[in-house]
């Protein structure tokens, strides 16, 4: 979080974590789609010929003065793939909240379970304590056939105590919902600075 | 690793000067300060074209990785820069204290060795000021006249509760 008290604003990162396919540029994608233009910026895509993320999607929401204070959201996501371990963690720095796009099909666990790993090993280099970040969970593609149960999902990821969203992307639902979630979690946590 | 700041009035306006110092004599169009996780802290000049925010997230991220692949052929300093040479407009970064970007955006008027020269006299001088705001890591500010997060809840549901 990054107080700026002389322009009276205040700078929050929410980062889209989870596997490659999962779902987290979609989300953005929708969320800049339906977003009066008036509260949101351009969202930039730095993205492969195969139009995968290679470095991170970016989208900026601003909302009008609040409590004397402009708060803007800086939304990023990170490349999904394995061997972005790196770009995943440059992503991170500086986050002060985390989504979890988990992918719910059965084939995709291992993915998911990985990539949860490699983000809680991340922010322990960052020097956060565990439950030190604000996490939503949001099981993506519920429209898909072979899903797993979302209790399931939520106890191999060792979730259990976050917020958990069931969603389709590609449809918006359940992408606002994870959106207000992780920002009221946010700011709630940052209250304390303000 | 940097968290939670806040930063005060009168370093804004220190940092402010070096910024607009820095725009007078490099004779640059647009420069900028952002901290390694992209959050822009301070502009001046203006761009043509895009959205001074983005390019402050793009710019971290661009800073971060080519710290990063100094070290991995290496290198042990933190300190580096990159370049862009544009045909109309260029790009010269800077990182500061190893945890911010100062971004100069210039025309093809400008001299490459000014903004070189003038950038360098600009992170000296920021970065004796990071050592000063490092301090205001995780310092917690005045406390809120009124519930900003309940306010902020209905600001949301403004913005978003038609979805």
């Amino acid at each position: 979080m990054f107080i700026n008290w002389k322009l009276r604003e205040i700078n929050l990162k929410i980062v889209y974590y989870g596997p490659a396919l999962s779902g987290k540029t979609t989300n953005l994608q929708y969320i800049h789609a339906k977003t009066n233009p008036n509260i949101r910026g351009e969202m930039v895509s730095l993205k492969t010929r195969g139009d995968r993320t290679i470095y991170f999607d970016f989208l900026q929401l601003e909302l009008g003065q609040i409590a004397g204070l402009k708060p803007r959201f800086n939304l990023y996501t990170v490349p999904g793939q394995v061997y972005y371990v790196g770009s995943r963690k440059l992503v991170l720095q500086g986050a002060d909240g985390v989504v979890f796009v988990a992918d719910s099909q059965w084939n995709r666990m291992k993915a998911n379970v990985d990539m949860i790993r490699n983000m809680e090993h991340n922010l322990r280099e960052m020097g956060h304590t565990q439950n030190g970040i604000p996490l939503v969970l949001q099981c993506n593609k519920r429209d898909l056939p072979a899903i797993a149960p979302v209790k399931l999902i939520r106890h191999q990821l060792g979730c259990n105590g976050a917020p958990c969203f069931e969603s389709m992307a590609t449809q918006g639902e359940g992408v606002f919902d994870t959106l207000k979630a992780i920002i009221n979690l946010v700011v709630n946590q940052a209250q304390q600075h303000i | 690793m940097r968290a939670n700041f806040a930063l005060p009035v009168d370093m804004a306006d220190q940092i402010e000067q070096i910024l607009v110092s820095l725009h007078r004599m490099a004779e640059a169009e647009c420069v900028m300060l952002a901290d390694i996780s992209g959050q822009l802290i301070s502009v001046h000049g203006g761009l043509e074209e895009g959205d001074p925010a983005l390019v402050a997230a793009l710019a971290a991220g661009d800073v971060a990785a080519m710290v990063e692949l100094s070290r991995q052929i290496g290198e042990e300093s933190p300190s580096c820069s990159l370049l862009h040479e544009g045909k109309h407009k260029s790009i010269y970064m800077h990182n500061v204290a190893n945890g911010f970007v100062l971004l100069v955006v210039y025309g093809s008027g400008t001299l490459v060795g000014m903004v070189r020269l003038f950038a360098g006299r600009a992170v000296e001088k920021l970065e004796a000021l990071a050592v000063e705001f490092e301090e205001l890591v995780d310092q917690p500010g005045a406390p809120a006249s009124v519930d900003f997060g309940a306010a902020l809840a209905d600001e949301l549901e403004k913005a978003f509760g038609e979805f």
